[in-house]
């Protein structure tokens, strides 16, 4: 304790030493004033990635982990944990990776994440958008929709938090849907879709619950779709349509949800670290 | 603080009935007088200026110093933080109490404040943020406030009394700080190190009276 102590005043000291103006992390504005060092852009980076990664795979394993917020040293040892496997393609971060929205929050999470061994990608959750959140979580991660192809399956990354948004940004945003569907259409063979939290929940915009649902549908073979926010292993076939929409836990749980996926049939389970 | 408070309610209950119910001119000239007296001892005795600190990039303002050795501060200050990666620049507010215990001089013209202490209420001018949970929300989904940090802060100052001049004092200072949700933060988690909530600030404070 006293060691570390000891370790940070001196790295004060340093800080102070070597801090000029605004390029400095302990200069701040304000704990909401967006303003971002380091990464950025982290998905756009990370997808390539994980797309020259699985580009011949007919078989994908993948991790869906979510609700970071606030809980940091789990975060790293999730990370730890999923650097010491070898048989894992890519990490969905299911949202939710800040608690309050402050800018440094994201700025922690990040870091922390960066240190995977294998690509990931970050969903928008509601804590993410709280006070200018949806600015930072843009700058540090990119677009709040997104999608990706992983072998021969598409994964469509969606911003489902309605209730923070009071109409002024579309969500779900059926345009991108839309536009998804025209897109890079030889190259799957399936869908998956993700999203923080899911159909007829507090942040969804239950209204057109049904649309959005129907909408998925419409891309070519959806499987299934993938949520967070609930903080729990959840299965539930919403719509009775058998198109599941699987809950990963909170990494507060200590656990995350594998997904293998082939083009015949796909398996999960829940790991403990 | 007790003085100042009891200045205020001066002012709103005897002063002004004083001269409205004054008689002769004597009276009113002697009414006149103390309103002018009240009204002075509310002229701000320092005016500030700070860059950063998480109230933000510049922000100035004024305040009174009182109590023993005037080593109690009190002051307002309205500062923006540029838009970065958000839509538009916005306004904050701080209100502060200082306490700089010692003074110790060096030489002449120069004295050191070796420790300031202090609190401050920050607000944000933004309509994305808000005092309580709006009610679209169920009840007690958020508990913060998005719009109110609470910071605490330490720090040090060295003076320079200009008796050629301007014949004012001049401090400059430095303070390292940290609020509320950052040390929830860090009390929750090893990896988030108290040098990872700080925020470093400096600014120039001058005397007026």
């Amino acid at each position: 304790m006293l060691e570390s102590i000891k370790k940070d005043i001196a790295k004060i000291i340093l800080y102070t030493e070597i801090c000029c103006f605004s390029g400095c992390e302990l200069i701040e504005y304000h704990p909401y004033d967006t303003r971002i060092y380091g990464d950025k852009e982290v998905n756009l980076t990370q997808i390539e990635e994980l797309e020259n990664r699985c580009s011949s795979k007919e078989s994908i394993r993948f991790i869906l982990m979510g609700d970071s917020q606030r809980c940091y040293d789990e975060t790293e040892a999730f990370v730890n944990h999923v650097n010491t496997r070898n048989d894992i393609d890519f990490v969905i971060h299911g949202g939710d990776i800040s608690d309050f929205g402050l800018t440094r929050e994201f700025i922690w999470a990040r870091d922390i994440m960066n240190k995977l061994n294998v690509p990931y990608v970050t969903l928008i959750g509601n804590h993410d958008v709280l006070g200018n959140g949806s600015a930072v979580f843009e700058e540090i991660f990119g677009a709040d929709n997104f999608s990706f192809i992983a072998g021969k399956t598409k994964f469509i990354c969606l911003n489902t938090n309605a209730l923070e948004y009071d109409y002024s940004h579309p969500v779900p945003d059926f345009g991108f849907l839309n536009s998804e569907m025209g897109t890079r259409q030889d190259e799957y063979t399936q869908t998956v879709a993700v999203m923080h939290s899911k159909p007829y929940c507090d942040q969804f915009n239950n209204n057109v619950a049904e649309y959005f649902h129907y909408t998925l549908k419409n891309f070519k073979n959806l499987r299934f779709c993938l949520h967070a926010h609930e903080h729990n292993t959840s299965e539930t076939d919403i719509f009775e349509d058998g198109i599941i929409y699987y809950g990963c836990p909170s990494i507060n749980k200590r656990s995350y949800l594998l997904f293998t996926l082939t083009q015949n049939e796909y398996s999960y389970e829940e790991v403990f670290f | 603080m007790k003085k100042f408070f009891s200045n205020i309610l001066t002012i709103l209950f005897s002063i002004y009935p004083l001269s409205l119910f004054a008689q002769t001119e004597t009276e009113v000239e002697e009414a006149n007088r103390q309103l002018l007296t009240v009204w002075q001892k509310m002229i701000p005795r320092y005016t500030k200026i700070q860059y950063a600190g998480g109230m933000g990039l510049l922000s100035a303002g004024a305040g009174w110093n009182y109590g023993h050795n005037k080593s109690w501060e009190t002051e307002v200050m309205l500062g923006f933080v540029p838009s970065f990666s958000n839509d538009r620049t916005k306004l904050t507010m701080t209100l502060r109490e200082n306490y700089v215990p010692w003074s110790v001089r060096l030489g002449e013209n120069w004295s050191l404040q070796p420790l300031s202490c202090g609190i401050y209420i920050n607000t944000i001018f933004d309509g994305n943020l808000w005092i309580k949970e709006p009610k679209k929300y169920p009840n007690g989904y958020y508990w913060f406030s998005t719009k109110i940090r609470n910071h605490i802060q330490f720090g040090q100052r060295i003076s320079f009394h200009d008796k050629k001049f301007t014949h004012r004092t001049v401090s400059f200072f430095y303070e390292l700080s940290t609020c509320d949700l950052y040390i929830l933060n860090a009390c929750t988690n090893k990896y988030v190190r108290f040098s990872d909530i700080l925020s470093l600030s400096f600014g120039i404070r001058i005397q007026l009276i």
